[in-house]
């Protein structure tokens, strides 16, 4: 197994540096460690480079750019059995009216997106939302119904130790889109939990409590062996 | 009878000759007998509704066309261009990894890193290429964000410029020619052949007039498909094969005789008189393409 990673794991992890290994032929399995998974960034290239060489990698850039896109995110996991609310694409606060009503919960669909999100609780809010996210009205926004709180959770392979409902999807996200390190949104309501969306984190954020984790997660892997790449 | 929906926003429209184009799409559907209908991004919650998704509007995997294109690939819905043919030709990185994988003949490219990014490897550019070279970010369409530097100033200025939205970016060797070869690839087989020349002047069919914000653009020649070389053939298709089996216009440059592909794209351009002039059928065999 090779460790590709832009985060500082500690010596025992062998990791080697994204550019490094951008610039190499080496045939192994891949597990990729990026604190920033967005499409054209550093992450998504080292899981390109890993696969245009035909190893396996985890994650799979296809995996790293729909997460990032969020109606795909909301599809695919619904698909796979995790809970969402309903959602709608549009560049239209009618069409959004006349399906949610207030408060709303939106995202960007622009590329220049970094995942966070707005909530309109009136008309005015709604409208500034759409021409901001929507960089003056040239891409839709992709919008949902808030009916309880918002939590934002750091998310390390799976785990947030948070231990409460938003534990549950962390777990399941990471078990379809196998993005080891991210930021989800999740909205909790009616004592249930609804992925809403991802973010990037900065390296900065990650603790030593989570770089622990990582060389916990690390040495489970190994343990695992080749089947950890064919789940 | 079929019911297609093609995607296209606003801006397909602006060209008269690109609105024509799309125009023909709706009559030879119609003529044959399916539905056709212009989705436009505030009707994306109607996909499921349709038999087939045909893109036009401009696409890349940060679009609304990606989402578009993904959604219908989900709900097992036909759609033209796919969402794996929009990562690969959307990324020239992508693309030319597997260019190099496949060996295709290519022009000579190399990958530059935001983090390996110095002096010292400026200077081995320039050594391994010559100078000019020409700077290309991943997600280049309508010869935008491809730039020649012929110093490392201008290389640094560009280079930041592009590092902007992607991590890695392409340098590539400067091959100038009069024209380049644009071929139109359907399901593995030729669908059009053109010439798109470049302004005298200029290196690129697209370009700006010194000064000026607007584009121009070289003429567009265009061919029957009977008449182009075997050999010219093989290239164009053994580099749509890497991609799959959906529309692309291929980009090839003729040097010294040989053929080199410069890229294969999906979504490609379709106006009314220049890429339909000698191959009529084109709009057919899209659409029969489409409802299979």
């Amino acid at each position: 197994m090779l460790i590709v990673s832009n985060v500082n794991l500690t010596e025992n992890d062998g990791a080697m540096k994204p550019t490094r290994f951008l610039n190499s032929s080496v045939r192994d399995y891949v597990l990729n460690i990026n604190n920033d998974y967005r499409y054209m960034k550093m992450g998504y290239y080292v899981s390109l480079h890993a696969e245009v060489l035909g190893n396996p990698v985890v994650p799979r850039s296809e995996n790293a750019i729909d997460a990032y896109r969020h109606p795909i995110l909301l599809i695919k996991a619904a698909k796979h059995g995790i809970p969402t609310l309903p959602y709608m694409v549009t560049d239209s606060a009618r069409q959004l009216i006349k399906k949610f009503g207030f408060p709303i919960l939106i995202f960007a669909v622009n590329p220049f997106s970094n995942g966070g999100y707005r909530i309109a609780n009136n008309e005015t809010a709604l409208y500034r939302a759409l021409r901001s996210f929507g960089l003056n009205h040239k891409f839709t926004v992709c919008a949902q119904p808030l009916r309880g709180k918002m939590v934002s959770v750091k998310t390390v392979f799976g785990k947030n130790g948070c231990h409460g409902l938003s534990e549950e999807i962390s777990r399941r996200f990471y078990e379809v889109f196998k993005l080891p390190i991210c930021r989800l949104h999740i909205q909790e309501c009616d004592g249930k939990a609804y992925l809403c969306g991802i973010q990037k984190i900065e390296i900065e954020e990650l603790t030593a409590a989570d770089l622990k984790l990582i060389s916990e997660e690390i040495a489970q892997i190994s343990r695992i062996g080749e089947k950890y790449w064919l789940r | 009878m079929a019911k297609i929906a093609c995607f296209v926003e606003k801006y397909n429209f602006l060209d008269p000759t690109e609105a024509e184009a799309l125009q023909k799409f709706k009559q030879t559907a119609e003529g044959m007998g399916h539905g056709f209908d212009f989705l436009f991004k505030q009707d994306i919650s109607e996909i499921p509704k349709y038999d087939a998704v045909f893109i036009r509007a401009t696409t890349d995997p940060l679009y609304t066309s990606y989402v578009v294109s993904k959604t219908a690939w989900e709900l097992g819905i036909k759609v033209v261009d796919d969402p794996k043919s929009i990562q690969i030709c959307g990324n020239k990185i992508h693309l030319y990894s597997l260019f190099e994988k496949h060996n295709i003949p290519r022009i000579p490219t190399i990958f530059l890193a935001k983090d390996d990014f110095h002096h010292k490897q400026i200077s081995e550019v320039f050594d391994a290429f010559g100078r000019p070279v020409v700077l290309k970010a991943p997600y280049t369409s309508f010869s935008k964000y491809v730039e020649r530097v012929a110093c490392e100033t201008s290389f640094r200025n560009v280079a930041r410029r592009f590092f902007r939205r992607s991590d890695v970016l392409v340098v590539q060797k400067f091959m100038p020619t009069s024209f380049d070869w644009r071929v139109g690839v359907l399901n593995g087989e030729i669908l059009y052949v053109c010439k798109y020349t470049m302004r005298k002047g200029k290196w690129k069919h697209g370009a700006k007039l010194r000064g000026k914000s607007k584009f121009i653009w070289g003429r567009s020649i265009s061919l029957k498909r009977e008449h182009v070389p075997t050999r010219f053939k093989t290239v164009a298709l053994n580099a749509c094969k890497i991609v799959g089996d959906g529309l692309y216009g291929v980009d090839i440059k003729e040097i010294n005789g040989d053929y080199v592909v410069v890229e294969v794209n999906d979504n490609p351009s379709i106006y009314a008189g220049y890429e339909d002039l000698r191959d009529r059928d084109l709009y057919a065999k899209i659409i029969t393409y489409l409802i299979n």
